[in-house]
């Protein structure tokens, strides 16, 4: 999703500016992994903080990042109580003495200088966009931190659920619209779309002639009458003028009953419990009255 | 050209074609007829929706703000006596942005839609009391009070994209900063209207101390022109209407500018000849740069605010060479 991808970029563009101030480092990282399992694991990137939370115990986590919070609140209520944060600053990768760094790929190259001086290995982990790429990514983080037994338990309550979405799959699939607000709705080759096609909808937004995200205003919106319209509801991701705007009364006149919220943080980080987003979609979509809008 | 006697006549025609213009035109391509139709259709359809719950509040709103900025602009001219007078010289938008950009940084525009035109207008508000307890006295004082008021509202501004509390929320305010129509609705017209009708009345009501004033301030005076009592109509007649137009439209600039140089040529330079004309003038000018935004084909829909100033900057550049025309 564009405002996770903005968070990452705004982690990337502390980075690189503090690496900038510590270029003489010039020593790299290979990747190679310590042996034994990392006792101070760091995170630099939201979706791995989660991933890490559910793969180490506590007390193995040097910190994860200051966003993280309000996610975990939605995801899993308390399960970061007494875990430092960092801000991704050069100051806290030397203060803190990680022996892993877990880094997304806008900020690993800077990271990779930082993780240098500290001597510690670092794993680069790509934005997932598919549950192909949740599994790649549980399994490669897993390995990372010496937990692949429990990466793969979560892999396979992923898959047992996916695959009883599968198995009653709707024959009339409806069409729904991620529009939360017209600035970005999630095409073909996004998280969302997979998630949508798994729950057994079909994406609009694969309709239009733009790539992965792709922009409209309430009357492009209506005119495509799509059969219901999705709503990103989570907190996490702070205040933001688009849940005004999708209150717009053509929508609230259009799509009584149509409208359905979901929550945004499962569908910006590839997870595990992306799958459980698929499922709650399923039953939601399941609510929407059958055939299409009336006007 | 145009007559003198035709230009009444010139302006209801551009104003009803940019009407006609705003409610046809849309990202989504209805036929005309389609959309006349939908009136004695079964509701609701969505012709109507469109044009009823989009299209319409869109129109009046560019209606109430270009008629508001051009009106502004004409009256701070004459009040100032200085051509390049605008709305947004007395810290007027710059406090209505920063009203709105406040009512975003906390949250309050997510859980409830009007937050941010109310403190939109409460944020223009407070700079032009500000403007005007600190700009007491004199013309230059308040000019002066009004670049110090811009200036603190532009620090707020960019104090609240500082500790955005998130990225997307910066986003947020920066793209709301731009100024736009698009999807707008009634709830948010009928807030800023009132406000707007009040400060039409204020602005309107200078209208003959202008006049006195282009003998300069010593005969005004001596004329038995209460020149704070101008001031201060002006000041709060621009507060309610910019600031209630820039709460629900975000800043959008060069019209309050442009609109009274276009009309004067056609109705001279006496400042209370020009307040309608280019009141008249800013709606004109603001419908048709938001239809333009509209037909320009562009991934993103290019922002009203965005356009005014790409087209609005040229115009500078055309005052500036016609001031060393003019001058000796």
């Amino acid at each position: 999703m564009c405002w996770g991808r903005l968070w990452f970029g705004a982690v990337a563009a502390c980075l690189t500016v503090l690496a900038c101030m510590t270029a003489a480092a010039s020593s790299r990282t290979d990747g190679r992994l310590p042996d034994g399992k990392p006792q101070r694991i760091m995170s630099t990137n939201m979706c791995s903080d989660i991933l890490l939370l559910m793969l180490v115990p506590k007390d193995r986590i040097a910190s994860i990042t200051y966003l993280a919070h309000d996610q975990v609140e939605v995801l899993m209520p308390g399960a970061d109580a007494g875990v430092a944060i960092n801000h991704g600053s050069a100051e806290e990768v030397v203060a803190q003495h990680p022996d892993l760094i877990l880094a997304s790929p806008w900020s690993a190259s800077a990271m990779r200088r930082l993780a240098g001086k500290v001597r510690a290995p670092l794993i680069e982990i790509e934005a997932a966009n598919s549950f192909d790429d949740i599994r790649r990514i549980t399994r490669q983080v897993g390995r990372a931190v010496g937990e692949p037994g429990r990466a793969e338990v979560l892999i396979a309550e992923m898959d047992a659920k996916l695959a009883l979405l599968d198995r009653d799959r709707p024959t009339r699939p409806i069409e729904v619209a991620a529009w939360s607000s017209g600035d970005t709705v999630p095409g073909a080759g996004t998280l969302t779309d997979e998630i949508i096609r798994r729950a057994g909808a079909v994406n609009l937004a694969r309709r239009m002639p733009d790539a992965s995200y792709s922009t409209f205003g309430v009357e492009e919106l209506l005119a495509a009458r799509p059969d219901a319209i999705m709503r990103g509801e989570d907190r996490y991701d702070g205040p933001a003028l688009r849940d005004a705007v999708s209150e717009h009364p053509a929508i609230r006149k259009a799509y009584a009953g149509r409208r359905i919220s979901y929550p945004a943080s499962l569908y910006a980080c590839g997870l595990p419990q992306s799958a459980d987003a698929a499922l709650q979609l399923r039953a939601a979509l399941a609510k929407v009255p059958q055939g299409g809008v009336r006007w | 050209m145009v007559g003198r006697a035709a230009w009444p006549l010139l302006t209801a025609v551009l104003l009803v074609v940019g009407v006609l213009l705003s409610l046809g035109t849309g990202r989504v391509w209805l036929d005309p007829a389609v959309l006349a139709g939908s009136l004695f259709e079964p509701k609701p359809n969505l012709p109507w929706l469109i044009l009823s719950e989009l299209r319409m509040p869109r129109t009046v709103l560019a209606v109430l703000a270009g008629a508001t900025l051009g009106l502004a602009g004409a009256a701070l001219q004459g009040l100032l006596r200085n051509p390049l007078a605008e709305p947004g010289l007395l810290g007027v938008s710059p406090g209505a942005a920063l009203g709105a950009v406040i009512a975003i940084y906390f949250g309050l525009s997510g859980s409830f839609a009007l937050a941010t035109p109310m403190l939109g207008i409460a944020g223009a508000l407070a700079a032009a009391s500000l403007t005007l307890m600190a700009g007491r006295g004199g013309t230059l004082t308040m000019i002066l009070a009004g670049v110090a008021v811009s200036g603190l509202m532009a620090a707020g501004l960019s104090l609240a994209l500082n500790f955005a509390p998130n990225p997307y929320a910066a986003y947020e305010m920066t793209i709301w900063l731009l100024g736009s129509l698009a999807d707008r609705d009634w709830s948010q017209v009928l807030l800023a209207a009132p406000f707007i009708l009040a400060g039409w009345v204020c602005l309107a009501l200078t209208a003959r101390d202008l006049d006195a004033l282009t003998l300069g301030e010593a005969q005004a005076q001596s004329l038995g022109i209460d020149l704070s009592r101008t001031r201060f109509l002006a000041l709060a007649g621009t507060a309610l209407s910019v600031g209630a137009a820039t709460a629900v439209t975000g800043t959008i600039g060069f019209i309050g500018l442009l609109a009274p140089h276009l009309v004067r040529p056609f109705v001279g330079h006496q400042p209370s000849r020009v307040l309608l004309p280019s009141a008249l003038f800013g709606a004109i000018l603001l419908l048709f740069a938001d239809v333009a935004t509209r037909i320009i084909p562009t991934a993103q829909e290019v922002k009203l605010g965005v356009l005014t100033s790409l087209v609005g900057t040229p115009f500078f550049f055309w005052l500036v060479a016609r001031l060393r025309r003019m001058s000796p």
